[in-house]
């Protein structure tokens, strides 16, 4: 990254999507690095879940009692997440059978946006531009960046949870219970009449809902993987941008010294985010299905603002 | 440079520029992993996780069914322990009563037995004491008389004697 940033001055520039090029050209027209960044995710996330589920499954008889352990650290690891996810964060929210039916959807989300964010702090781009010098194609860019840092990538994921969001909202509540959500609920519309004057501007605030819900599921993960990014790219160019204000070995070699150490750390919170945002957009979601379901109490909306305000 | 021409063609992008490829791509990507997903890693991990709860749960029921049962065997041996324990009891204290019983009547039998001996020979210790009394009695008269006719010189009669006899045994018995 220190190889790339030490000759822009916006760090911005490191984290926005660009075109793919090799041998200097431009050979698919369109095609981003963040979009073949995308299929490399995609393949390591059926390569990774493939994997464990293989081993996860139940064994051969022959293997006694062990066939029901699950075989390797990798499926270990996946089968402990999604236990944890659909019986620890998804049934209390959404109730046991919920979780079940949603696990598919949710988990995929959660662990598609994972494998995005991970691969997006390998250092591809770098380690291209490397690879560039020796093959004497400077600009070789083909795969790299964060495909979440993307905000089109985001707003795709989330529009397929506002529809999975309304699908259940229908099937659960019907069209005439849907309307009366959108009205405040069933207790309002058909409640004293006083109350009618506010049904107009809850209707207002839901149908803005409707949107702002899946749209701040797309915001928050994008300005998490940008701002991070972004903020890691900062750090590393503080050398760069000494040397030029300055053209002083020993400073720049203190300061990149330091913004290295930092960025070490940063490296770390966000690996951190990586998992957190990935849980995040996945729990939100999670918390939004569940809103539109027939079993919706008043106790239980609370507790669902509380758990979202948690999450916030 | 040509890193630097790379950088400058990026930043006339925006952040917040929605591009139509990778929102298709998104799309595709999205279904594919949906569908790897939902059709072929989770039904696997769904399953197994099932069969794993399904095997716990089934050792756990056997594990409570031998519990109760080992419970049922061991209320059993108690009961049965508790029962042995009365029988003993029971024999333990019959034997004893049986015991001081026969004690009981041994020791009044030889208490019996003791006096009827004691009586026996306080009898016999009478009769010889009669016996002997006698015999001194007969002897003494005889002899008494013997002298007495001795020193009188003359013939006592049986009447005679009897009186002196008795005198003499007062006079002993005074004596």
């Amino acid at each position: 990254m220190l190889f790339l940033l030490a000759s822009e001055n916006n760090p911005v520039n490191h984290v926005l999507d660009a075109p793919v090029r090799i041998g200097g050209m431009e050979p698919y027209s369109g095609l981003t690095i963040q979009v073949v960044t995308l299929f490399v995710g995609l393949l390591a996330f059926m390569a990774v879940l493939l994997f464990a589920s293989k081993n996860i499954s139940t064994g051969h008889e022959s293997l006694g009692h062990r066939r029901y352990l699950s075989r390797g650290r990798i499926a270990q690891l996946i089968e402990v997440i999604s236990l944890y996810l659909r019986d620890e964060m998804l049934a209390p929210v959404m109730g046991a059978k919920d979780a079940r039916k949603f696990a598919p959807f949710l988990l995929t989300l959660f662990y598609l946006i994972l494998s995005l964010n991970l691969i997006g702090m390998v250092p591809m781009q770098d380690m291209q531009a490397i690879t560039g010098t020796w093959i004497e194609d400077a600009q070789l860019a083909v795969v790299g960046g964060t495909a979440t840092a993307n905000i089109a990538v985001n707003a795709v994921l989330a529009f397929f949870v506002f529809i999975v969001i309304q699908v259940h909202g229908f099937r659960q509540l019907g069209v005439k219970g849907w309307l009366e959500h959108l009205c405040g609920g069933h207790e309002l519309v058909a409640g004293p009449k006083g109350l009618w004057l506010v049904v107009p501007i809850i209707f207002v605030v839901e149908v803005l809902g409707l949107v702002i819900k899946p749209a701040a599921l797309c915001i928050r993960l994008f300005a998490n993987m940008f701002g991070g990014h972004t903020l890691l790219a900062t750090l590393l160019m503080f050398g760069g941008m000494t040397w030029a204000g300055t053209e002083s070995g020993l400073m720049t070699a203190g300061v990149t010294l330091l913004s290295g150490i930092f960025a070490v750390l940063i490296t770390f919170m966000e690996l951190f985010v990586a998992f957190l945002q990935a849980f995040v957009f996945m729990f939100l979601s999670a918390v939004f299905i569940s809103l539109m379901s027939h079993h919706e109490e008043e106790h239980d909306a609370h507790e669902l603002e509380g758990a979202t305000a948690a999450a916030h | 440079m040509n890193i630097f021409l790379l950088a400058n063609e990026a930043a006339g992008s925006s952040p917040l520029s929605f591009k139509l490829l990778p929102a298709f791509s998104t799309v595709v990507v999205f279904l594919v992993a949906l569908g790897t997903f939902a059709f072929v890693v989770w039904p696997k991990i769904a399953k197994a996780l099932d069969a794993r709860d399904e095997k716990i749960l089934g050792e756990i029921r056997a594990a409570e069914a031998a519990q109760v049962k080992a419970k049922a065997a061991q209320s059993e041996f108690e009961k049965r322990l508790e029962e042995a324990r009365t029988a003993a009891d029971d024999m333990i204290r019959k034997a004893r009563a049986e015991a001081d019983r026969q004690a009981d009547e041994l020791r009044t039998r030889s208490q019996r037995e003791l006096e009827e001996l004691r009586l026996r020979a306080t009898q016999e210790l009478e009769s010889a004491k009669r016996t002997a009394l006698a015999e001194i009695h007969a002897v003494a008269a005889t002899l008494a008389t013997t002298v007495a006719g001795k020193i009188l010189k003359r013939e006592i009669q049986p009447s005679d004697q009897k009186r002196l006899v008795d005198e003499s045994l007062s006079e002993m018995t005074s004596r």
